[in-house]
């Protein structure tokens, strides 16, 4: 069997199913986020002008909580990396008969896998305000390529940085302090349409919203008039953080 | 050249499994490993003894192609361990000086998922599974995760999980860190068993007890540099120096004490702190001292309960050569 998929395999178990505990824990909060503030906003916010369409607030947030659960999932890749090192799994792995290439991509892999799963998670919990919808097989291939792009960008990321930090601790700081601005400049929570000028270019350049904006095209058929654009940015971005956590995990000593 | 197979594979035996050609490690430019040259025969085990920062497991890490050293070259199997590292980490196996393992498994899940990473089919992984659980004491904790073990316990699930696949060349950095003597000996034993059938072991340790029992050949290193490389017995004979005569008498030890230190040949001699403990005469001519010691006490017409020459052990020896320092010298 190929090597990294023995690798992946071992991520899956001895990883990322070790935390299915923090993944059950960070269901919670978009359960919160789509019935309970999906709704209220709702009556604040009776609709949204998206494109080529408006659509009620709640099924407007679905899919940018449904892609913020990638990034989410993400972080893990960072602390998987973190215990490897600390239980010195990083340089047994290395002794044997894999290559850092292999360890780094089987990390994004499973993270891709798991955010995914995530995804599908949050999807299902957000079933109830998709039912009569009907995704075209474009459709589909947006939202299937928004959730492995998104998690390509987001996994190498945070495998990225964690090879800059000194500690555990510091990376998780180092992830709150980017996550919120990632969330709130983007277009997860608001459409960008309505939003301030400042708000609206330093959203444009954040993945988050291409990843939001792709998934919502597939799932809900409304497009931003930048969507082609987006696609292209988050492929570019997507295999770029890739190649740079690449290069950055040449520098981790085992 | 005589061939050997290795797991599914045939590979011709060679003569020695590591060469190394004045292989150094520099950090900061200080040297870590300094101009280091030693082969290890194919079949042996070979001990590489060293105190604490040595140099031990840098070598260690640069053989296993962990890190590339500085200057100097080195091969492993027959391959170079800059330019054909791959090649080497499918053939060798590594139990490192520091813990490691899957925190989240039991100890069997430990096992069965190292024997995966290395490809072992899943029926020779539960038989190997139930004969290490067997070897390592561990069968009444197969189900237990390494964070309830004891500090032993997870050292044995560490050595264990390296014996999952086949390795040509085991490299074992301070395999018996934590363990009780039993456990040391079966841990020992194993590693010989695997010896007889064919797989080369460099082994670390800073407990000369261990060299001794296993090891066919050792090297010592201090400050990154061999001082001795040989077998044990010639080591002791090279370096040994002096020995020790042991000597207790029942009663009048003030005159002979006085006529021994008067006495020609005599390094040095040691009291005894307690009533059991024996005066011990050090001399580089111990037969010579000593015939002079019986004259003495055949003379003083003294009663001896204990006079014998005991030989310097590999201890003595690796801390007279350790303290002396500088003085370096390879096979």
């Amino acid at each position: 069997m190929n090597s990294f998929i023995r690798l992946l395999y071992r991520d899956l178990k001895a990883g990322i199913w070790s935390t299915k505990s923090m993944l059950v824990m960070q269901l919670v909060s978009p359960l919160f986020y789509i019935f309970v503030a999906g709704f209220a906003y709702t009556a604040v916010i009776p609709t949204s002008n998206i494109g080529n369409g408006k659509i009620n607030y709640e099924l407007y947030l679905a899919p940018g909580i449904i892609v913020m659960q990638i990034m989410f999932a993400a972080s893990i890749a960072g602390a998987m990396l973190w215990i490897d090192k600390r239980l010195e799994m990083f340089s047994q792995i290395l002794m044997g008969p894999f290559s850092r290439w292999q360890y780094i991509l089987s990390k994004v892999v499973s993270i891709m896998l798991q955010g995914m799963l995530n995804a599908f998670l949050v999807f299902l919990i957000a079933s109830p305000l998709l039912v009569g919808l009907s995704v075209s097989p474009l459709g589909l291939v947006y939202i299937v390529a928004s959730l492995i792009l998104g998690s390509l960008f987001f996994g190498s990321l945070t495998l990225a940085i964690s090879v800059f930090i000194k500690s555990n601790e510091s990376f998780n700081a180092v992830l709150n302090v980017m996550f919120t601005p990632l969330m709130f400049l983007s277009s997860v929570y608001y459409p960008l349409t309505s939003a301030p000028i400042a708000i609206r270019i330093l959203s444009l350049a954040n993945p988050l919203t291409y990843a939001a904006d792709m998934l919502r095209a597939g799932l809900l058929g409304i497009y931003v008039p930048l969507l082609p654009l987006e696609i292209i940015a988050l492929t570019v971005v997507s295999l770029g953080s890739f190649v740079a956590a690449t290069i950055a995990f040449r520098r981790v000593k085992a | 050249m005589t061939k050997v197979f290795f797991g599914s594979s045939e590979r011709e035996l060679m003569e020695y499994c590591v060469e190394t050609a004045e292989l150094t490690k520099n950090y900061d430019k200080v040297a870590v490993v300094d101009h280091v040259s030693f082969e290890v025969r194919s079949g042996e085990v070979f001990g590489f003894l060293g105190p604490n920062g040595a140099g031990k497991t840098t070598t260690i890490k640069m053989l296993t192609t962990l890190l590339k050293p500085t200057t100097g070259h080195a091969s492993v199997l027959g391959f170079d361990i800059v330019s054909e590292s791959s090649k080497i980490r499918r053939l060798i196996g590594v139990v490192q000086q520091e813990p490691s393992y899957e925190m989240a498994l039991s100890v069997e899940g430990n096992l069965d998922l190292y024997g995966f990473l290395w490809n072992v089919p899943k029926k020779e992984r539960r038989d190997k599974i139930e004969l290490l659980l067997d070897k390592f004491g561990l069968k009444d904790a197969r189900k237990t995760k390494p964070q309830e073990l004891s500090v032993g316990q997870r050292r044995r699930l560490q050595v264990a999980r390296e014996f999952m696949h086949d390795s040509e060349l085991m490299f074992l950095d301070e395999p018996t860190t934590g363990l009780d003597p039993q456990a040391r000996r079966i841990t020992l034993d194993f590693v010989r068993e695997k010896v007889e059938s064919g797989t080369t072991v460099f082994f670390t340790t800073h407990i000369m007890e261990e060299a001794e029992y296993i090891c066919d050949r050792i090297a010592i290193i201090n400050n990154g540099r061999i001082l001795a490389l040989d077998t044990i017995d010639n080591i002791k004979r090279k370096f040994g120096g002096v020995s020790v005569i042991h000597l207790r008498v029942a009663d009048g030890k003030g005159g002979l004490n006085l006529k021994l230190e008067k006495l020609a040949g005599i390094e040095r001699i040691a009291y005894p702190s307690g009533e059991d403990e024996p005066l011990k005469v050090y001399a580089k001519d111990a037969d010579a001292v000593l015939s002079r010691i019986i004259d003495i006490i055949t003379s003083s017409g003294l009663h001896v309960e204990e006079l014998r020459i005991k030989e310097p052990s590999l201890d003595d020896v690796f801390v007279q050569m350790i303290n002396s320092k500088g003085d370096t010298s390879n096979e």
